[in-house]
């Protein structure tokens, strides 16, 4: 079976997210643009700074899963096992833009709608997906000369 | 980096997060405020909060609640808060010596004669001091300084009307009798205004209002909040922010749509308990004895929204309790306190006092169920509605909800007479005749140089009228007919038996007239503002008003003469006639002529009115013995209204 490669799957996965987010930019900008109430009323805040999350963070998440793909076709990538890391951050890309939109979609006044409750886990996965991406970035660099006479 | 290190600082980020307002507590507000020693400060306690915590949780009730003049009603003097300009103004319109004011900074200050001078010497000395708190920025802005002792405050000696954006002397703006003795209102914001002009205000005077000199005594007014914030309607709010921080209480409430119980929502609350809510403000009530009065002093007023209002204060209704033994003692100590602010039956005529009036009301007196309570929010609204389409100046300046701008709050009980609305009012469906407010609801309340409407729902009644005094709201409109004219219509109409008997004056001069020439001041003040009204030019004609409105020009109450000449610029000829209210009498007199000329004018070329029933001969003279009669015969009874 030949192993997924991650690098084109993140690299795919974030230009689409820039796509797609940038895109609700647009659709935001508009709102703005024709004055509509149901976005720009002020009984409207709670969906206003939601959507705008939804905006910033999924298109965030866009650039990061292409560092992330870039980083992978580098000459050291990360030691940890991709598969772990990836299912962790499009766990992320996915819950996190996804949760803040449906937090603007109904909400209660100054607290979002129960979309938000996916937003904490998209969070913990994306920590986790930086953290072992940190943890271990440079960690699989062969040898060099002198550290190899040392482990002879 | 060590994973031991990395998981500190993931702790410590969710920590933050969810104790941040401990931690990141910004100390500015309060501190600043405790650190003020020479004004009254703001300083949340017994439960309060301040309003600080409501807008992250109700963004559009903050929102709409900022928009109102609720929050401006007093607050700190800066120079965005002010409705005047201090940029080096002398004001002349000030008894004694002109005022000086100037900016030195951002703060405000005033030179000006001693208003507490003792009289030794031969004038008051000069003084300056640091203007500090504001009351008002809708009508009028009152301003009131430093006086450098503790927190007492007193008052500029002229107000600012923002409509006309002109200075006048504070005497001017409202309704006191001409010439009586200038006293001073140092004090006035601390002992009186903090008590509904802010939320939870404790006036902590030393001794009790009177007993000693107010410079001879600690005063030491603090209030949670300058304004009618948040707490003013909601009640104290910190039990229900502490509460609501936890996320899981605050869904669970959510999803289940149930009331949040550690904090009043006054919609909630029955009919008579809401109404109270405002009540506790737009209500005339007095302490039940000085013991209750000193306990204010020191902890605010005892009542909480949702409480019963009577428990902790006295009503003062007429109506209802003009016997009791606290009326009592309160006509005793002044025998004007009913009658300057009720007509004679019990009707008040006083701005600020709405409650008593919507409690007198048959439709809050006799529904037959609280659902069909007639309460203050079944017209008004303390926050905008969504899809409210009015601009915030708009809304704020009644509050009114939307469908309650029209006859919608009326029709929601009376829906059969909406059905057939031109039957009952025999008035057109569009016109002012046919608007249930008009005819239930007339403007025979004053305050603020204006009147407004009678918040005692009421039927047109001509014995009322001539009992009391009080206009009716037919010959508020039809200005040019007679009591009589009125009587025959609503007995025609309505089986209003008419009066029994009726005087050859109720019989042959337009009522209006009647009440102009003869009334006392509050009684000239409303049929000056009537001949303003649009409505009423069209209904009476306007050709025949300004000669009238002309002899008001020079009346002796400041209050009458300005709405006078508001209304004159109402009319045909006059739209940019000039007159200053708080002129010598000289310059008014001559004003006077001017605008008596300006008719002539228009007379001689349009034509000359020749009603009798408006006092003019066939000839368009006037019937000058009758119009000299009833001048002679006029009400001259002191007019002292607590606005």
């Amino acid at each position: 079976m030949t192993p997924p490669d991650y690098s084109h799957r993140h690299l795919r996965l974030g230009w689409w997210w820039l796509f797609v987010f940038a895109g609700l930019g647009l659709i935001l900008e508009t709102l703005h643009g024709f004055k509509i109430g149901a976005y720009l009323n002020v009984s409207n805040e709670t969906r206003r700074l939601m959507w705008r999350l939804a905006h910033a963070h999924g298109t965030l998440l866009g650039a990061v899963n292409i560092l992330y793909g870039l980083t992978l076709r580098g000459d050291n990538p990360p030691a940890r096992d991709p598969r772990t890391i990836s299912q962790c951050l499009i766990g992320a890309s996915a819950l996190l833009p996804l949760g803040f939109f449906l937090g603007g979609v109904e909400f209660y006044q100054g607290d979002p709608g129960l979309g938000i409750l996916v937003v904490p886990v998209g969070a913990v996965l994306l920590l986790a997906a930086l953290f072992l991406i940190a943890s271990t970035m440079g960690k699989s660099r062969p040898p060099a000369p002198r550290d190899r006479a040392k482990i002879r | 980096m060590s994973k031991t290190l990395v998981a500190v600082i993931v702790v410590a980020v969710v920590f933050a997060g969810a104790f941040g307002d401990a931690v990141f507590r910004e100390p500015s507000a309060v501190v600043r405020e405790q650190a003020i020693q020479t004004r009254p400060i703001q300083h949340p306690a017994d439960g309060y909060a301040s309003s600080d915590g409501c807008q992250a949780c109700h963004p559009s009730q903050f929102a709409s609640w900022r928009a109102s003049y609720h929050r401006t009603m007093t607050g700190v003097a800066t120079p965005e808060s002010v409705a005047a300009d201090f940029d080096g103004v002398t004001v002349t319109q000030v008894p004694g010596h002109p005022m000086r004011l100037e900016r030195r900074g951002r703060e405000l200050w005033a030179e000006l004669d001693e208003p507490d001078w003792d009289g030794t010497g031969d004038a008051p000395p000069r003084i300056t001091r640091q203007v500090v708190m504001t009351t008002g920025s809708h009508h009028q802005q009152i301003y009131w300084y430093a006086t450098g002792h503790g927190r007492l405050l007193g008052q500029l000696p002229a107000i600012r009307l923002v409509a006309d954006d002109r200075w006048i002397p504070r005497r001017s703006a409202v309704m006191h009798p001409p010439n009586i003795p200038l006293v001073s209102e140092s004090g006035s914001w601390n002992a009186v205004c903090v008590s509904c002009h802010t939320t939870l205000g404790k006036t902590a005077l030393g001794t009790p209002w009177g007993e000693q000199p107010l410079f001879a005594q600690r005063i030491d007014t603090t209030a949670t909040e300058f304004g009618i914030a948040c707490e003013s309607c909601h009640g104290p709010a910190a039990d229900h922010i502490r509460a609501n921080r936890n996320p899981a209480r605050r869904y669970a409430l959510h999803l289940a749509g149930s009331a949040d119980q550690s904090i009043v929502q006054p919609l909630r609350l029955d009919a008579r308990r809401s109404s109270e809510v405002c009540g506790q403000c737009h209500g005339l009530w007095e302490f039940y004895d000085a013991a209750a009065e000193r306990a204010a002093n020191d902890s605010g007023l005892p009542y909480r929204p949702g409480d019963e209002l009577t428990k902790t204060r006295f009503i003062v209704q007429p109506s209802s309790n003009a016997d009791s033994p606290t009326m009592k003692r309160l006509l005793a100590e002044d025998a004007n306190f009913v009658r300057d602010i009720f007509w004679s039956d019990g009707m008040v005529r006083a701005t600020g006092r709405e409650y008593n009036g919507l409690i007198d009301s048959p439709c809050y007196r006799n529904a037959k169920d609280d659902q069909h309570r007639l309460t203050c929010f079944s017209c008004h609204s303390m926050h905008r509605e969504p899809g409210d389409q009015r601009s915030d100046r708009e809304w704020a300046d009644d509050q009114l909800k939307p469908q309650a701008r029209g006859n919608g709050a009326c029709l929601e009980c009376h829906a059969a007479i909406g059905e057939r609305l031109t039957a009952h009012t025999h008035h057109q469906q569009e016109s002012s005749g046919s608007s249930c407010y008009n005819c239930h609801m007339p403007h025979t309340t004053y305050g603020l140089l204006k009147t407004i409407r009678s918040h005692q729902i009421s039927n047109p009644s001509v014995q009322a009228s001539l009992d009391t005094g009080r206009p009716n709201a037919c010959n508020l409109c039809h200005l040019d007919k007679t009591h009589q004219w009125t009587a025959e219509y609503l007995e025609r109409w309505y089986k209003t038996p008419q009066p029994a008997s009726m005087s050859d004056d109720d019989r042959t001069i337009a009522a209006a007239l009647v009440s102009m020439l003869k009334g006392d001041a509050g009684q000239r003040a409303i049929i000056a503002q009537a001949f303003g009204a649009t409505a009423a030019h069209q209904a009476s004609g306007t050709a025949w008003m300004a000669p009238y409105l002309s002899l008001l020009l020079n009346d002796s109450y400041d209050a009458v003469r300005y709405i006078a000449a508001r209304s004159l610029r109402t009319l045909p000829g006059y739209e940019t006639f000039v007159f200053d209210f708080v002129a010598n009498d000289t310059d008014r007199a001559a004003n006077q002529r001017r605008a008596l000329g300006l008719w002539r004018d228009m007379r001689n070329r349009d034509g000359r009115p020749a009603d009798a029933t408006l006092l003019f001969n066939r000839d368009g003279s006037f019937i000058a013995d009758r119009i000299d009669r009833l001048t002679n015969q006029r009400n001259n009874r002191r007019v002292f209204y607590r606005e």
